[in-house]
């Protein structure tokens, strides 16, 4: 196991300067340059100084050359300096990290829970009322777009009902626990709802199929009781497949949080590439391009890896 | 088992939310007893530095001064200034080789946030700055004119400048702490790169400014803290706000609601987004003329634009064909007026005596038929063989554009002209718009409050993307920007709205509004519409409890 994971991290390097070449094309063959940032706000600006702005950042030279200028010094574990803030751009994603990182927590938390339980009752009782509802609030849960629940929850719970805010992660000045948990509370049951929807969809058709099997039947011929057989036997076997959905969800979670940023303004990653991407800050947008590919490698191999937990049959070379 | 112990994970769980979402957030009494304005901002600022920042400034402006800003009646006012120099009061002086010396009195007594006084040596070093070749401030080609900064003492500055410029009044709008940007020995100044670069001012730990306002905390993508500088030089009775948050929130519909829930005491809103708001019993909606117009503009630099819009009739007949009334009354909500020339109507330079151009399908279509376009077989007009046919580029995500560009289509349409949109995205319009190659579009500028418009409209402005010319134009635009007067400048300006008009370059539509949401504790709030924004008199701000 151990030579497995060393190769796969081995084989992630070359990958990722794929990656990073694709990637920095697709950037920069999007019409439009770091001067968009300077005439955003609609004010006079001199064409010699948008000139002199692009030459000053080298934006004006081949995007080759400038690949290569960029990829000496990513090698080097320099990043960059972001356009618009003239900040270091490793600064920039690890102060915004953190943010990030707990919301994706708390919403694979909600998800994952409401998604096995979904996922559970729906198959214990195929084809029962529960599972019906559950079917049903899956679908529903899929086709809702992420903004519009967002606003409705907004509207719904911090303007009518007045029980939660509407946005950031604190009240300035309240450094209580209850308050940050009760800002966490919107954008985490957001960002949750759609893993919630497709999450117990495929738990529930592994576990049917898991429970219609030959050693379910064998187990309960042995005399165990129904709990052991559903949650030893049954929601184990079923969760392999589940849980490489699950990883690269994780994964997604991670760089895709951007649309529920926004809208609750919480200030992580996600929010950090909409402004990058506004402003075309080339390197803020690499930066954080490549960490959301780094993480969907990562989290792939911890999927192969996980696999070989929970199903011993299953050996790496 | 199961539906029992399922039924209590469920339980358990909502529980958990029942709990987080009915804590309360009662700060400890001292910070209750805190008199905190929050603002709910529109974008997250880049850097402080306000010359170099590609925001606009209110969050700078609350810590860091200048010589001058503009209230909101669009005039400069002075602030670190005793007053602003004109001929009449003897402080701007014309010399013989043409050069043109201002002398500024300064305000005594004045210190930075760390106690370092306030003198001219940091105006002559801001000035040195922003006329370097790479500050990157947006306007830095104004300050171009100034051949020297001298300082006789700490409280006088003395501009020498290369000729008369008009606008001279509302530059300096900052002022940097020269001490801030000494080099390590204490003796050199940091170079140009170095400043722009300087993360402890552009960041907040060494912002220093002469304001009302210190800066106290930057949580980045959350909110900027400033609180109540004790010693601000206008007295020690204001500001008379404790602290300000500026919490960004850059989603509008999301601001909306954040204001709606009551928690912020400031905020703008999108003009379609008034009717919204208007009921709210604890704030007002002020909606503040801001110094931009709404405007549909025909450009004559690609070929097709040159046949279409050269003559004067067609861009007449173009114009009759949009319905500028129903925009502002349907469209807009009533949130805006009709507006008639590239200058606000709050400025005292503009001109209400010009052509309009009414909605009148029958004199468009009289005026098209005279250019000799004539209805062909398709309903479109043709002339020698072409169809009166223009593609119209739009900016993907500013809804109000794209309703607008959508009236304007059904108008043209009506007298058999055609109009294809063309959406791009924000970025990519931008760098479509400045190349020139474009036949139409609905767009709007940002002015200063001064009312220069040449590098709009100037054969060689540096902003005319449209590409039309005209010397007799470009004559008055020039000898208004080298008038030091209202009373020299103001009839020149008159005349040259007067012209643009008569001239059908471009159709102006409504004079853009920016609602702000503002609580009734707020007193002393006077919004403003310029590019320096509301926040001008922040020091006389009070918050009623």
């Amino acid at each position: 196991m151990g030579a497995y994971i060393t190769r796969r991290l081995l084989q992630m390097a070359p990958l990722m300067v794929g990656i990073s070449i694709v990637v920095f094309a697709l950037i920069q063959a999007a019409p439009g340059g770091p001067e968009a940032a300077l005439l955003s706000s609609g004010r006079f600006v001199d064409p010699s100084v948008v000139a002199a702005y692009r030459t000053k950042l080298g934006v004006d030279q081949a995007v080759p050359v400038q690949y290569a200028r960029w990829i000496g010094a990513a090698l080097t574990g320099d990043l960059g300096v972001s356009y618009s803030t003239t900040r270091p751009v490793v600064d920039m994603i690890v102060e915004r990290l953190p943010a990030t990182l707990e919301l994706m927590a708390c919403a694979f938390l909600i998800a994952a829970s409401f998604a096995a339980l979904i996922g559970m009752a729906s198959a214990l009782r195929p084809h029962s009322w529960i599972d019906l509802l559950g079917t049903g609030s899956a679908f529903i849960g899929i086709a809702l777009p992420v903004f519009w629940l967002g606003l409705i929850l907004q509207l719904v719970f911090a303007v009518e009902l007045g029980w939660l805010p509407v946005s950031g992660t604190h009240t300035v000045g309240s450094s209580s626990f209850g308050d940050h948990v009760a800002h966490l509370v919107l954008p985490a049951v957001v960002l949750a709802s759609r893993y919630i929807a497709s999450w117990s969809r495929y738990f529930r058709a592994s576990l049917m199929s898991v429970l219609e099997s030959d050693y379910i039947r064998t187990a309960r011929a042995q005399g165990l009781s129904e709990s052991r057989v559903f949650f030893a036997h049954a929601v184990r076997n079923a969760l392999v497949p589940v849980v490489s959905v699950m990883a690269l969800g994780l994964a997604d979670l991670v760089s895709g949080a951007v649309i529920t940023e926004t809208v609750f303004a919480w200030p992580g990653i996600g929010r950090l590439f909409v402004q990058g991407m506004f402003a075309r800050d080339y390197p803020l947008l690499m930066g954080i391009l490549l960490m959301g590919s780094l993480t969907v490698l990562v989290f792939n191999l911890l999927a192969d890896v996980l696999y070989g937990v929970l199903d011993p049959r299953i050996r790496y070379e | 088992m199961s539906r029992g112990r399922i039924a209590s994970a469920v339980a358990v769980v909502v529980c958990l939310f029942a709990e987080a979402g009915c804590a309360s957030s009662t700060p400890s009494g001292e910070e209750a007893r805190k008199r905190i304005l929050r603002v709910a901002y529109d974008r997250e600022i880049d850097v402080l530095n306000p010359f170099t920042s590609q925001n606009l400034v209110d969050i700078s402006f609350s810590m860091i001064e200048g010589l001058v800003t503009t209230n909101e009646r669009n005039e400069y006012i002075p602030v670190l200034a005793k007053e602003v120099p004109t001929e009449a009061n003897g402080l701007v002086k014309r010399e013989k080789d043409g050069s043109v010396v201002m002398t500024w009195p300064l305000h005594q007594n004045v210190r930075w946030h760390d106690g370092v006084a306030f003198t001219s040596a940091d105006v002559c070093f801001t000035w040195r700055f922003v006329a370097s070749a790479n500050s990157m401030t947006y306007n830095r080609e104004e300050y171009l004119g100034i051949k020297k900064c001298d300082t006789p003492d700490d409280h006088t500055v003395v501009f020498t400048w290369d000729g008369a410029y008009a606008y001279y009044a509302g530059l300096f709008e900052a002022i940097l702490p020269r001490h801030v940007f000494m080099k390590a020995d204490g003796k050199t100044e940091m170079s140009v790169d170095e400043i722009v670069n300087y993360e402890p001012y552009n960041r907040g730990s060494k912002t220093i400014g002469t304001g009302p306002f210190k800066f106290a905390e930057w949580r980045s993508g959350e909110y900027i803290r400033v609180v109540r500088n004790p010693d601000y030089w206008r007295g020690s009775a204001v500001p008379a706000i404790d602290e300000i948050v500026w919490a960004f929130i850059p989603d509008n519909n999301t601001r909306l609601l954040a204001l709606k829930s009551g928690r912020y005491d400031w905020g703008r809103i999108q003009p379609t987004q008034v009717s919204v708001l208007r009921n709210l019993t604890a704030s007002d909606v002020h909606l503040i003329d801001a110094n931009s117009v709404m405007h549909f503009d025909l450009a004559i630099r690609t070929e097709l634009g040159k046949q279409l819009f050269s003559d004067v009739r067609v861009r007449r007949a173009v114009f009759h064909a949009i319905d500028r009334d129903g925009m502002a009354k349907k469209l807009m909500e009533g949130t805006v007026k009709v507006a008639q020339g590239p200058i606000n109507p709050n400025s005292p330079y503009h001109n209400a005596q010009v052509v309009t151009y009414d909605y009148d399908l029958n004199t468009s279509r009289r005026l098209l038929d005279e250019a000799g376009w004539t209805v062909g077989p398709d309903g479109v007009r043709q002339k020698d063989g072409r169809r009166f046919s223009f593609v119209m580029l739009n900016r993907a995500g500013t809804t109000d554009r794209i309703l607008l560009a959508q009236v304007i289509q059904a108008g043209l349409k009506a007298v058999g002209i055609e109009v294809i949109f063309e959406t791009m995205e924000s970025a990519a319009w931008t760098q479509r718009w400045r190349s020139g190659k474009w036949e139409a579009m609905v767009s709007a500028w940002f002015l200063p409050a001064d009312p220069g418009i040449t590098g709009l409209y100037a054969c060689k402005g540096a902003n005319n993307m449209a590409g039309f010319c005209d010397p007799a134009l470009d004559e008055i635009l020039e000898r208004s920007d080298k008038a030091l007067s209202f009373d020299d400048r103001m009839p020149l300006l008159h005349e040259a709205q007067a012209k643009l008009a008569e001239q059908a370059r471009m159709l102006p539509l409504y004079q853009n509004v920016m609602p702000e949401v503002v609580t009734k504790r707020v007193q002393g709030y006077r919004g403003s519409g310029t590019n320096f924004g509301s926040f001008w008199n922040l020091w006389e701000w009070k918050l009623a409890s």
